[in-house]
């Protein structure tokens, strides 16, 4: 009898720790919408590619969720190369349930069949337009179809060393690059071996940052949703000219690391970076300040569904965690750690996020910024793009040349694709 | 007694064969079956899926196998080309076109020189008394290639073969590089194996062990890649050791020219030492009474590693030289190149980059570009050019006679 009232004793104990440790503190994440209590144990597998200070931020959410369903494991994975690794995963029945990926990827994953319709899952439309911002609701929705949950809207701008550099050094007109040129050279004979701006598009092949410099000239798009390229435009001209004046004023060659590292010790005064950079410099304990230049991607950080998920019967425990971690609580914590812009619109109206600078610096940039397009189209655009303005950049081409070869090759793809 | 018959011994050949041939079914036969299916199919992004409905298709495809889930994607499913062999069209059609052909002949005419020393070499070598040496035949045959390139305007059939595509140009330069690169890491490990070999060298195996480091650390290539990498940096090392000299910074790694011979440094760091080995196994080898005789003689230094040296380790380097022309460090390049450079520095849309060699191609074909079934094409041309190359180098290095034959 002794023993029974001993286990009893133990389950009680056991069971009122466990409720102790679900109580949320006012400093973490919580959740307030009604969750998914999954009866069974469910592991739910994210693959990302979060790294730093931000995925620190990021696993403080799926830890207050999995706190709140101690049936719900949630395992974090970074493989190296996400779209590769999907092509031997999904066919083979293993792989992730959720990606956290850009938008852009969405037409090519739903053409191969590795993320599932959200609608099937019970998303709507009102659902969506009810709780993010429009921008970023345009963002996961292709051929009519939800195929993602908008966590933030994301862009790039000029961010720079407060101890090198003021705002008068930059042009105050985001789109007067005659005067980004004039101060980049001004500042180099100022501070010789030093550069005004650091940006890792430029002498290596990448064309999301380059996009400021070829949509702040004027190019619409580098390839829209009908499959057209613009890079025969004379607004292309003009900004592959303006990058051979500019390549006199910066690094030579460039990358993620070297244009945080020149930023850090004092080689360069600004580096063109998004969101993503901040936690990082944070770390470095530099003062930073942010400013728009030019025409950016505004490219949608979102969470998809594998199609492998639907199959396994997790979908709708992976849903759950969706909504959790774009709720309007988690991605205020997020904006306010991390410094990203939120998709949900209340997060977004915030009066802490809102006083962030990085909302009015990033704010303003995505404000001038060119939609990241989710049709399997653009998937034509970023090797062509990046090697067109390395060439440039480098003089490997001319920009009559480079802009041709550029429009030949995205035409091609596009034919394929036709 | 248990009776021999002819069933039961075919039955029991089959059986004990039977593991290393589904082996070899399975794993070199199929994929290279696949391969030259989806070469003659439209798979790419925009294709990704099979159409499982198709019999052969849905044999062939391992996502239409039962244990695979099929695609639920929205795209077309691929599906052979029209005609079947447009692949092969869009990568060598215009090298077998009039231009073409005229370039590729006269681009063959350089080689005939060379060819006919050759021939003149070991009509001479069967001779009892050499009229002419056979450098001197080698050198002959040169002069009259640099002669022959300068009347038919080389650069301009050089030009006219780059136009013709892609695939001219990372075969001709990976072939340059194979030509450049297997000499200069022998060279280079015959002369520390002839130092290290010498009596006269005093800790030979302390610097011998030192030799094999380059070695030991190709096990861990891509962090040994990126430290070369960040010593030729804009900003890297010998920048920096430059700087200190009023030297003014190269930017090695975006010019073509330099990426290239960068790509040879390090390959010569990562071989050497194999070279080094091979060679230095080859001379400890020699009985030394061959040398004590030609010092009797009154044979130089130059004459014994001539006439005795170099003949005597020919049958252990020729086949190592051979394999290493046509292995990793070679015709198949791939890690050292793309931990440095990833194939650039970048030519142009569209173009392969400075430094791209076949492996690297391919591999930017299937991963980045996801054109799957051009570049199953590519891998098909370049399987059997190897094949071809094999087969030659076989026959004229004689690797699988004796070593003394």
């Amino acid at each position: 009898m002794s023993k029974k009232i001993w286990t009893l004793l133990s389950l009680l104990l056991v069971a009122s720790m466990m409720l102790v440790a679900c109580t949320p503190t006012a400093e973490e994440p919580v959740a307030t919408e009604e969750m998914v209590a999954p009866a069974e144990p469910v592991t739910i597998t994210i693959w990302h590619q979060w790294s730093g200070d931000y995925e620190t931020a990021i696993k403080a959410i799926f830890d207050a969720y999995t706190v709140a369903n101690p049936n719900v494991t949630i395992v974090l994975e970074k493989p190296e190369n996400v779209s590769d690794a999907l092509q031997v995963a999904i066919p083979a029945g293993e792989g992730p349930d959720i990606i956290g990926w850009a938008n852009d990827q969405i037409g090519a994953q739903a053409l191969v069949g590795n993320i599932a319709d959200l609608g099937t899952l019970g998303v709507t439309m009102d659902e969506l337009t009810s709780t993010y911002e429009p921008a970023a609701v345009n963002g996961v929705v292709w051929q009519d179809k939800i195929w993602a949950l908008p966590e933030s809207q994301e862009g790039i701008a000029l961010v720079y060393n407060t101890a090198m550099a003021s705002a008068e050094d930059f042009p105050s007109d985001p789109l007067d690059f005659a005067d980004l040129l004039a101060k980049a050279e001004a500042f180099q004979a100022a501070n010789p071996g030093k550069f005004l701006v650091c940006n890792q598009a430029l002498g290596n092949p990448d064309a999301y940052h380059a996009a400021p410099v070829w949509f702040g000239f004027g190019v619409p798009e580098y390839v829209d949703d009908q499959g057209v390229a613009y890079f025969n435009t004379p607004e292309a001209l003009t900004a592959a000219n303006w990058l051979v004046e500019f390549s006199a004023f910066a690094p030579a060659e460039t990358s993620h690391e070297i244009c945080k590292t020149m930023l850090v010790e004092g080689q360069a005064a600004a580096w063109w970076t998004g969101p993503w950079a901040i936690a990082d410099l944070e770390t470095a304990g530099m003062d930073y300040a942010i400013l728009p230049m030019g025409r950016p991607f505004v490219g949608i950080k979102t969470l998809m569904i594998t199609s492998n998920a639907v199959d396994r019967g997790s979908a709708e425990v992976a849903l759950d965690i969706m909504r959790f971690f774009t709720n309007a609580e988690n991605q205020t914590t997020m904006a306010l750690a991390n410094k990203t812009i939120p998709a949900n619109t209340a997060a977004l109206n915030n009066a802490q996020v809102q006083a962030l600078e990085s909302i009015a610096g990033f704010g303003a940039s995505l404000n001038l910024g060119i939609p990241m397009a989710n049709t399997p189209f653009a998937g034509a655009q970023w090797g062509p793009v990046g090697d067109a303005t390395t060439a440039i950049w480098t003089g490997a081409q001319t920009p009559e040349e480079a802009l041709a070869a550029a429009q030949a090759a995205m035409d091609e793809a596009i034919a394929t694709m036709k | 007694m248990v009776s021999w018959s002819g069933r039961r011994k075919v039955w029991t050949i089959i059986l004990f064969i039977a593991p290393t041939l589904i082996g070899i079914l399975l794993f070199n036969i199929y994929p290279i079956i696949y391969n030259v299916f989806i070469s003659f199919t439209n798979r790419n992004q925009y294709h990704p899926n099979p159409d499982c409905s198709q019999t052969f298709t849905g044999i062939i495809e391992p996502s239409c196998w039962p244990m695979f889930k099929e695609s639920s994607g929205v795209s077309e499913p691929y599906r052979i080309q029209d005609p079947p062999f447009a692949n092969y069209s869009a990568l060598i059609g215009d090298l077998f076109s009039g231009p073409g052909m005229l370039a590729m002949g006269k681009l063959f005419l350089l080689i005939i020189p060379l060819i006919i020393a050759n021939q003149i070499n070991k009509i001479l070598d069967r001779q009892l008394t050499r009229p002419l040496p056979s450098y001197l035949v080698w050198l002959g045959a040169l002069v009259v290639s640099a002669l022959l390139a300068w009347l038919l305007d080389i650069k301009t059939v050089l030009d006219t073969l780059q136009k013709s595509g892609d695939f001219f140009v990372v075969v001709f330069r990976t072939i340059l590089f194979v030509i450049l690169t297997v000499p200069i890491n022998y060279i280079f490990g015959m002369v520390l194996a002839l130092v290290l070999n010498s009596n006269y060298i005093k800790g030979r195996t302390f610097f011998r062990a030192v030799m094999i480091i380059p070695w030991a650390a190709s096990t861990m290539f891509i962090i040994m890649s990126l430290v070369w990498q960040f010593f030729f940096r804009e900003q890297g090392t010998v920048n920096q050791i430059m700087k200190v000299f009023n030297i003014d910074p190269v930017r090695w790694l975006s010019d073509p020219t330099w990426a290239f011979a960068i790509i040879l440094l390090v390959n010569l760091w990562f071989s050497f030492p194999f070279c080094f080995n091979i060679i230095l196994g080859a001379l400890q080898s020699i009985s030394a009474d061959q040398y004590e005789a030609a010092d009797v003689d009154g044979a130089s230094y130059w004459q014994q590693l001539i006439n005795i040296t170099l003949p005597l380790i020919r049958p252990a380097i020729v086949p190592a030289i051979v394999l290493s022309a046509i292995g990793a460090g070679g015709f198949q390049m791939f890690g050292t190149v793309w931990a440095i450079t990833a194939g650039g520095p970048t030519r142009g849309a569209g173009m392969p980059g400075a430094t791209e060699l076949v492996m690297v191609y391919a591999y930017k074909q299937v991963f980045q570009v996801r054109a799957y079934a051009l570049a199953g094409a590519f891998a098909v041309i370049i399987f059997i050019f190897l094949f071809i190359a094999t087969l030659y180098s076989l026959r004229i290095t004689r690797i699988t006679k004796g070593a003394y034959e």
